[in-house]
């Protein structure tokens, strides 16, 4: 365990919550962790517990799409919102339970747990 | 936590891939100081109960998906992410609101130490885990549910 992801956020500390998503690795640098884009490339792709779309934002560039779920809908709103001013279009966000997932049988070739279980 | 992973199961194509990346509790964070080359150890931060008991219950639902053949382990590993502060105090309120550590760091250095360099950046250091699993065409045979 020699490597260390990049500081994510420079000099950010208390100015955001504690739990933000912020303060997580770069989308990039735990993809790169994993095993590169080649994971996400031209895939259909579901982050769970996607909370305001950091890591479904930051891998939709390389896959054909990505669906976003969280239980709360106060923060798929802010998903949205960032999306929107990003300006990703192959991704989409909606409230819901990993218990119940409102998607079809076979619908995705990964699936995101990303500080989520 | 196992009814969600009967859930992705059935949501994936056969192949496809399931990430679990969380925080790796089995391993302390620590609170360092950074110098103008590399790092000090000021400190080490511990996990919470609640959240290595969570940790454990997460642990036992993923095994108990690859024994009962929903998926089969790939790949594991493990880096370190560093969060940064630009000072001690920042830090330490980081600590104090944060739900998944204690709430302070137990010091290796001296408070006098601490007191000078209180005005240093200073990260947290802490491991990430991740896994990746290759859902399976069929499961040989689902357990009983059992409380996680």
């Amino acid at each position: 365990m020699s490597r260390v992801a990049q500081d994510s956020v420079g000099d950010l500390g208390m100015r955001v919550p504690a739990q933000s998503s912020a303060l997580r690795p770069r989308p990039h640098d735990e993809l790169r962790e994993w095993g590169g884009s080649s994971l996400v490339r031209r895939k259909r792709v579901l982050d769970l517990g996607c909370g305001d779309g950091r890591l479904a934002l930051g891998v939709a560039a390389f896959a054909t799409r990505v669906e976003g779920l969280d239980p709360d809908p106060e923060v798929i709103a802010n998903a949205k919102r960032n999306a929107r001013k990003a300006g990703v279009r192959n991704v989409r966000f909606a409230a819901g339970a990993a218990q119940r997932l409102p998607y079809p049988d076979a619908a995705f070739d990964l699936v995101i747990l990303s500080w989520t279980l | 936590m196992v009814d969600a992973l009967v859930e992705i199961h059935r949501v994936l194509a056969p192949g496809g891939t399931l990430v679990d990346a969380r925080p790796d509790s089995r391993v302390p964070a620590y609170a360092e100081r950074r110098k103008p080359r590399g790092f000090q150890r000021f400190g080490v931060v511990k996990t919470s109960r609640l959240e290595l008991a969570n940790d454990r219950a997460s642990d036992r639902a993923i095994t108990r998906v690859v024994r009962d053949g929903l998926f089969k382990r790939r790949r594991n590993g493990r880096f370190w992410h560093r969060v940064p502060f630009s000072d001690l105090a920042e830090l330490r309120k980081y600590l104090s609101e944060h739900l998944r550590f204690v709430h302070r760091a137990e010091w290796v250095v001296d408070a006098a130490t601490r007191k000078r360099h209180s005005n240093d950046q200073f990260v947290i250091r802490r491991a990430v885990r991740y896994g990746l699993l290759e859902a399976l065409r069929s499961p040989r045979n689902i357990s009983p549910a059992r409380p996680d």
